[in-house]
């Protein structure tokens, strides 16, 4: 009797040891993101949140008891590059989930390799409307704002500022600053300002000038633009030298004023306003926290890109909780739908087309930085539910 | 760089040594006997293991020496450095994308589109580019390359920056039997039972006529008018030709990854096609493949272990072309004659 009762419990203990066994093997988390090249800045900001979400996550004890494991490989910003490292990290890794790709047609082209081996993924940056849009995957989660959502954050800031303006629209002709004008004069049409003029200048244009005869006699209060770069820098400083700032509200797309240009344009950016999704200046404890836990980490400031990866770990996390595992139809059925905190605040996965809705926030250029001037609620700035394959 | 070219080096036109030549090629075929063999053992133990993973890897590999095959044929036959091959590939993979997507799934017609849109894109730029020599006629295909994907990374209805996805699986029909693009080591076969076909067909062209002034363009182009050829009717068969043989390698590549994107036609993947060719062997055709298949292996195994690896591919390419300056094919050549006793 006392040996069968050792052997059971031996083999009891067994089976434990066996069971915690697997509790205690990690969530595998792939990274395919820019290490190398023009964008391993930003994929520098992905790797810097993701890492400070995991470390926070696995110092309070991991998902479901079990540690997560980050395994980074090089986008370089390419879906011909991306489309492999997805393979490699699904099929020879086997990891459970997968995220960090920057390139908008990187993003689409790995979605379909994560559909065709049954696992799941989100973006973290890329912001083409296609990827949650006419291109939606049953596979692909969006947890950063689209395209839309900034124009559709402007516009609804616009409309209570200035409702009834006359806008004019200025954008670079080709294909992005065709489709920003297009979604934008869209957005301020449907809340009932006026187009009274609209121009394409060529990329790299040096002389604005011969455009303000027409600017000026379509008499707008707000000018609309999406030049970037030293097009702004051009553009914003022959715009002051023609005195066409003066009762001219100047708002535009979150790329014609950053961080790198601000320098160079000086005061003929002061009033440029625009939406974004995340600023470090939001005043909510999470952000707070989680700017100081960055800044301590990385030695640099968040960007949106930081904050939205830092946020998808806690996504993730979620989820797996909420499926009690991590089964990829069990997790995307917990993600459809799902509300979790961010340094946002809170984002809910819209089960329809698996884009997140956020508050969105319209900034403007104060004293050579971006000010937080208004919030636009989430739901007002998400647009219309345009996927139909699920 | 151009002097370095093992297999068709002894200017056959102009010496009686035609022997050498003769042996020459039967070493070459040998060299892709044994890759093919290789191949299959790898493919033998790759589905005994279950793998998927590298079989594709494999199959890109093959589809990427395609097209450092064209950029073999301009360079270490004709002595033409293209720096914008990846036009033609990416044409081919744009081809064959629509025809698959919104014609029909059939991978033959699929090939003949690529094939077609590949000579006329081919004798276009032929017209624009072969009547410049070296760095001049090496940046108009640069620039031409540059120019079209600027082109289709700005058409909205082929999908612009984002690319195109959805291409569909398909079943190749080979009459006798079918091969499904997702079956890894179906399509691996298939590809490189395709790719080899291609090295078998450019070694025959290589010793018609015609194929003799391509090499002759290069080792002696002064000499080409006097034996009553034109230079230039040489050189646009061969400018046509590789970028058929670009747009052939292109159209699998969709039928593999199910997706084109513009970055298809950047300069990486022509610069990588060149690095390809140096790395395996200048004018040897075959070393191409060997070098395609060991640079995709070290870029997926290297990129794994470091961020760094750029520095560590360029460091073992710079290695390389100082150790082996004929590339693999020319270091195995030498060793071979060192074996044998004598001098190559």
């Amino acid at each position: 009797m006392k040996t069968r009762l050792s052997t059971v419990s031996l083999a009891l203990a067994g089976v434990l040891s066996a069971a915690s066994a697997i509790a205690a093997e990690p969530i595998k988390i792939g990274v395919v993101t820019p290490l190398t090249q023009t964008y391993a800045p930003i994929g520098q900001q992905v790797r810097w949140g993701l890492e400070l979400a995991t470390k926070e996550v696995n110092a309070a004890g991991g998902i479901l008891g079990r540690k997560v494991e980050l395994i980074f490989e090089d986008e370089e910003a390419n879906p011909a590059v991306a489309t492999q490292k997805a393979e490699k990290l699904f099929q020879v890794t086997k990891v459970d989930f997968l995220t960090g790709t920057v390139n908008s047609g990187s993003t689409l082209a790995v979605g379909q390799v994560a559909e065709r081996n049954d696992r799941l993924i989100a973006t973290t940056v890329s912001f083409s409307d296609a990827i949650t849009g006419d291109k939606c995957s049953p596979n692909v989660f969006r947890v950063n704002a689209r395209a839309g959502q900034q124009s559709a954050a402007l516009a609804e800031w616009l409309n209570k500022e200035k409702p009834g303006a006359s806008v004019f629209f200025l954008g670079p002709d080709y294909e992005m600053g065709r489709n920003t004008v297009a979604a934008f004069k869209a957005a301020v049409e449907s809340r009932g300002m006026k187009t009274v003029g609209e121009i394409f200048a060529p990329l790299g244009n040096k002389d604005y000038s011969p455009f303000f005869g027409q600017m000026r006699a379509a008499r707008p209060t707000v000018l609309y633009t999406s030049v970037a770069g030293n097009d702004t820098a051009r553009f914003f400083t022959q715009l002051e030298e023609y005195g066409l700032r003066k009762n001219l509200l100047i708002v535009g797309a979150s790329g014609t004023v950053t961080s790198q240009n601000m320098g160079a344009l000086g005061a003929v950016a002061e009033g440029y306003v625009t939406g974004v999704g995340y600023s470090p200046e939001i005043d909510l404890p999470a952000n707070k926290k989680f700017v100081t836990s960055f800044q301590a980490m990385a030695g640099a400031a968040p960007d949106l890109y930081g904050a939205d990866s830092y946020g998808l770990i806690y996504f993730y996390k979620a989820a797996v909780e909420k499926a009690k595992s991590t089964d990829t139809a069990k997790v995307r059925t917990a993600m459809r739908g799902l509300k979790w905190m961010t340094p946002q605040g809170e984002k809910e996965m819209r089960a329809g087309d698996h884009q997140a809705i956020q508050d969105m926030y319209a900034v403007r250029v104060e004293g050579g930085k971006f000010r937080i001037v208004s919030k636009v609620a989430g739901t007002l700035a998400v647009g219309p539910d345009s996927c139909t394959r699920f | 760089m151009l002097e370095s070219t093992p297999l068709v080096q002894s200017t056959p036109l102009v010496q009686p040594a035609k022997l050498g030549r003769v042996a020459a090629y039967e070493w070459s075929h040998r060299s892709a006997q044994v890759f093919i063999a290789a191949a299959l053992v790898f493919t033998g133990v790759a589905v005994f293991v279950g793998d998927t993973f590298f079989l594709r890897l494999a199959t890109e590999a093959l589809i990427y020496a395609g097209l450092a095959m064209s950029v073999d044929l301009l360079l270490g036959v004709t002595g033409m450095l293209s720096l914008g091959q990846a036009l033609f590939f990416g044409l081919g993979s744009y081809a064959s994308t629509l025809v698959l997507k919104h014609v029909t799934p059939s991978f033959w017609v699929a090939m003949a589109v690529a094939l077609a849109v590949g000579t006329v894109a081919g004798a276009i730029g032929a017209v624009l580019s072969i009547r410049a020599r070296g760095v001049y006629f090496a940046l108009i295909t640069f620039g031409m390359a540059q120019v079209v994907s600027k082109v289709v990374y700005n058409t909205r209805s082929i999908g612009g920056s984002d690319g195109i996805i959805g291409i569909p699986v398909i079943k190749v029909n080979l009459l006798l039997f079918e091969v499904d693009t997702a079956s890894p080591a179906g399509f691996f076969l298939l590809v490189l039972a395709l790719v080899m076909l291609l090295y078998f067909g450019l070694a025959y062209l290589l010793r018609t006529p015609a194929g003799r002034v391509l090499v002759a363009v290069r080792t002696n182009e002064a000499r080409v008018p006097f034996l009553g050829y034109q230079i230039r009717n040489a050189r646009f068969l061969a400018f046509v030709v590789a970028a058929d043989l670009a747009a052939f390698a292109g159209a699998l590549y969709p039928m593999l990854r199910g997706f084109v994107s513009p970055e298809l036609m950047y300069f990486n993947v022509s610069g990588d096609a060149v690095v390809t060719v140096v790395i395996g062997g200048l004018g040897t055709l075959i070393g191409p493949i060997y070098g395609s298949v060991v640079i995709t292996a070290l870029k997926s195994i290297i990129g794994t272990y470091t961020d760094h690896y750029p520095i560590v591919i360029g460091a073992l390419f710079m290695l390389a072309v100082i150790a082996f300056p004929n590339g693999l094919m020319g270091a195995v050549d030498t060793l071979r004659a060192r074996r044998k006793g004598g001098s190559p």
